[in-house]
């Protein structure tokens, strides 16, 4: 019994640390769970191609060490597995299926769009999950308990937290997703590894003949088929002594579920390991991947520039730089709609059109953009939302604030307002005389980071300040000089 | 005069007497000039701790306004994420020395809170009012949900007859109003009846209804017990966010005062702007919310 009983504390450890990444505000930088973010394969191959000979390499040595170890939704399969009675029906071939989906994501990708891997990759479906589901729910029990007041009145034992940025259709999806998964997972073990995920299927390519991988000793097995039971992706087959290695995650669960020592995890010999097979197929999913990422380099997305223009084009969060490299690489992971403070970057149905499925954008009805804030481009680990310094954030053009003076309260109702010029960090929106004394909003283009803040703060219905989005961001005029300093003027007399 | 006003203006009158048989000096520090506490009091020339210590002193001490065992509320304005230095919160070291004071006399307990327009906690904290209100003793707590707030009906009100206010407003025993003088797009200028905004849950009603009215008639609410007017940054434009520390004017001043109408007018007169022409103050004035007119106060005026 001394053998790998730590195997569900491992599970349950590194499931909390992705959890964690989309839960805690600000992790997702450069800590350890950023760490973790990054290293995830499509994310890895958005942000930096070269990445993809290194997920190559590690996989031909190690095998799929990846999906049970790092990937959270392979680790969340596990964990819920775990829960079960942990009992399989056995060997099962690998199917073809997982080689088309492989392919159809590639080639959507070339064609320009990633409408399909935000539907299939593991990352981006456990983030949502966490971000829509896990996170509202914490909150509804945190604002349950908080509801109860202290003897006292006032104080109360719990602060009442902001509702979770939850966007219905996106929560529905992914609420399906993973209680099917879920129900999957109790029976099945590992369905998605096995027989679904694009990550999975591309590492399979690698690992069948990889290095480390798992083996029989017949001479010490009793053939008494425990291995087979326990193996989560049914990709072992006791009675014909195998193991499919382009689906084994190497997970361990057979060598602890063996009552001898007849599988064993090892380096095998030259001979057995690498074979000329292996390095043709490897070489053929690496032919793919780099072509994939060159196309991928130069394609132009779809609908992201051309169809946008003509009605009201979304917001893109700053950093994003424009439409089109965001929706280049967002994976629609929701790391950034975790991020941000206000709540406002919300994953979206269509708005990014059919292509940018669950793909975020900026909804100024919930918020406003932050001016004092950058946690967004610090969290994105495809890269779709590049790192900027709180001072150049300041000055990145998102979108562009419109005034509809006749919807403006001081136009209909004669009566004094400004809570846009109120809010605005810039000044963008500032009031300029009208009549009877009032004044009025006025927006100078050249410095207006389309925030947002004159959208919330509008107490008019329909909203008389709005923001369109701008497909290429800009940079605004510093509002700020280096030598500002305040006008020293001391009171005097008293003027009264 | 109900039972508490009347105990604290005896008390006043006690500290007020008891200060005449003092020598002239200590007994001006004591808080009690001769002929008893003022009802305003302009402080220039100082920094803003000393400045309301000399400030409350000729109001008569904080004494005439916390009891022993009382809850108070200090209300600054910390709407918004920025720093000190651009002067669009109240300035954080005075907040501290209020709620020091209110301690020192006895309070049970000195609320701190404001119902911000950027995100509360960072607001919060950018500020420098939580820390230094903590530091000083205060429960600093939050007002970005609607929970926290409840239905008060506003008698004598034009427009605004009732609306959802802090609980806290309603229920502590002690209300310190201890806004920042600036400069308002909207508005024109925001100083202690403007800064009131910061206790109801609904701003945007405001807007929609007929904003200065609406300033004027919550001023009927919940009368602050003492209003403290932080004039030390004096954010001259661009305000009330402000978008540099060009904005800015160091004016050194404070306006400490019961009546919330004359301390606008005070504070308006040292921003440079005639009280008369800012909406809220006439109809403030006109709803007997207050005076604009100074000469009919005891008013005080200190340089340090």
């Amino acid at each position: 019994m001394k053998k790998l009983r730590l195997r569900p504390l491992l599970v349950w450890t590194f499931l909390s640390g992705f959890a964690a990444l989309f839960l805690l505000r600000d992790a997702g930088g450069s800590g350890l769970l950023g760490f973790g973010a990054k290293i995830q394969v499509f994310p890895a191959l958005l942000r930096w191609e070269i990445t993809i000979l290194l997920f190559a390499g590690m996989t031909l040595l190690a095998g799929r060490f990846f999906c049970s170890l790092l990937c959270p939704l392979g680790l969340f399969q596990e964990a819920v597995h775990g829960l079960g009675k942990r009992r399989m029906a056995g060997y099962r071939r690998g199917t073809s299926l997982r080689y088309w989906i492989l392919a159809a994501t590639v080639i959507s990708m070339a064609a320009g769009t990633l409408g399909l891997l935000h539907l299939l990759d593991p990352f981006a479906n456990f983030g949502r999950g966490v971000t829509q589901i896990l996170r509202p729910t914490i909150v509804a029990i945190n604002n349950l308990l908080a509801s109860i007041p202290l003897p006292g009145g006032t104080s109360r034992f719990l602060h009442a937290l902001p509702s979770a940025p939850l966007a219905p259709p996106v929560a529905a999806a992914a609420g399906f997703f993973l209680a099917a998964l879920a129900a999957w997972s109790v029976l099945r073990g590992r369905p998605y590894c096995d027989g679904l995920c694009p990550v999975g299927t591309f590492l399979g390519l690698f690992s069948s003949h990889s290095v480390l991988k798992i083996r029989f000793d017949e001479s010490s097995c009793s053939n008494c088929g425990r291995c087979e039971v326990a193996c989560p992706t049914a990709c072992l087959s006791a009675l014909e002594r195998k193991i499919d290695h382009d689906r084994c995650v190497l997970c361990l669960s057979c060598i602890e579920a063996c009552p001898g020592s007849a599988l064993r995890l090892g380096v095998l010999p030259g001979k057995e390991g690498l074979q000329r097979r292996t390095f043709i197929k490897a070489a053929a999913g690496l032919g793919t991947a780099l072509g994939l990422a060159f196309i991928r380099r130069n394609a132009k997305p779809l609908g992201a520039s051309g169809t946008a223009e003509a009605t009201d084009p979304p917001i893109s969060p700053p950093g994003s730089r424009s439409h089109e490299n965001f929706s280049r690489k967002c994976i629609a992971c929701s790391a950034c709609v975790k991020a941000c403070p206000a709540g406002i970057i919300r994953p979206a149905l269509m708005a990014w059109g059919a292509s940018g499925l669950f793909q975020p954008r900026l909804d100024y009805d919930f918020g406003y953009c932050q001016f004092e804030c950058n946690s967004c481009t610090t969290v994105c680990p495809t890269g779709a939302i590049e790192p900027l310094s709180l001072k150049a954030k300041q000055r990145v053009q998102i979108g562009r604030a419109q005034f509809h003076r006749n919807a403006c309260i001081v136009v209909k109702n004669g009566t004094a307002c400004g809570a846009c010029a109120e809010h605005c960090p810039t000044q963008a929106a500032h009031m300029v005389p009208y009549r009877d004394g009032l004044t009025i909003p006025k927006v100078d283009p050249s410095v207006c980071i389309g925030c947002g803040a004159c959208h919330f703060a509008c107490p008019a219905s329909p909203k008389a300040m709005t923001v369109r989005g701008l497909p290429t961001h800009g940079t605004a005029k510093s509002v700020t000089a280096p030598g500002d300093g305040p006008v020293l003027d001391p009171l005097e007399e008293f003027p009264f | 005069m109900n039972r508490r006003e009347f105990l604290k203006k005896s008390l006043a009158l006690a500290v007020g007497t008891s200060a005449l048989l003092l020598p002239g000096k200590t007994g001006r520090a004591l808080g009690a000039v001769v002929s008893g506490p003022a009802d305003l009091a302009a402080v220039r020339g100082g920094e803003p701790e000393e400045m309301f210590d000399r400030g409350i002193a000729a109001m008569g001490g904080m004494k005439r306004f916390v009891s022993k065992g009382q809850t108070v509320v200090v209300k600054p304005n910390m709407a918004w994420d920025v720093r000190p230095e651009l002067g669009a919160n109240t300035n954080p070291a005075l907040v501290e020395r209020i709620v020091r004071r209110c301690i020192e006399a006895g309070a049970s307990k000195v609320y701190v809170f404001d119902h911000t327009c950027d995100l509360w906690k960072r607001s919060y904290i950018t500020s420098g009012i939580e820390e230094a209100a903590r530091r000083a003793g205060a429960t600093v707590v939050p007002a970005d949900q609607v929970r926290y707030y409840q239905k008060a009906p506003i008698a004598g009100a034009r427009i605004l007859k009732e609306t959802l206010v802090h609980e806290l407003v309603l229920q502590s025993d002690v209300f310190i109003n201890v806004p920042v003088l600036k400069n308002h797009g909207g508005a024109g200028l925001t100083i202690s009846m403007k800064n009131l905004m910061g206790i109801v849950w609904d701003r945007g009603e405001f807007h929609s209804r007929g904003l200065h009215q609406c300033i004027a008639d919550l001023s009927l609410l919940r009368k602050p017990d003492l209003n403290v007017v932080d004039a030390y940054r004096v954010m001259t434009k661009s305000g009330p966010r402000g978008t540099s520390e060009r904005d800015i004017t160091i004016r050194k001043a404070q306006v400490l005062s019961t009546d919330i109408v004359a301390a606008d007018a005070a504070a308006a007169k040292i921003f440079g702007t005639e009280p008369n022409s800012v909406e809220y103050i006439r109809q403030g004035e006109a709803l007997k919310a207050g005076t604009m007119d100074l000469n009919r106060l005891k008013v005080e005026r200190i340089a340090l």
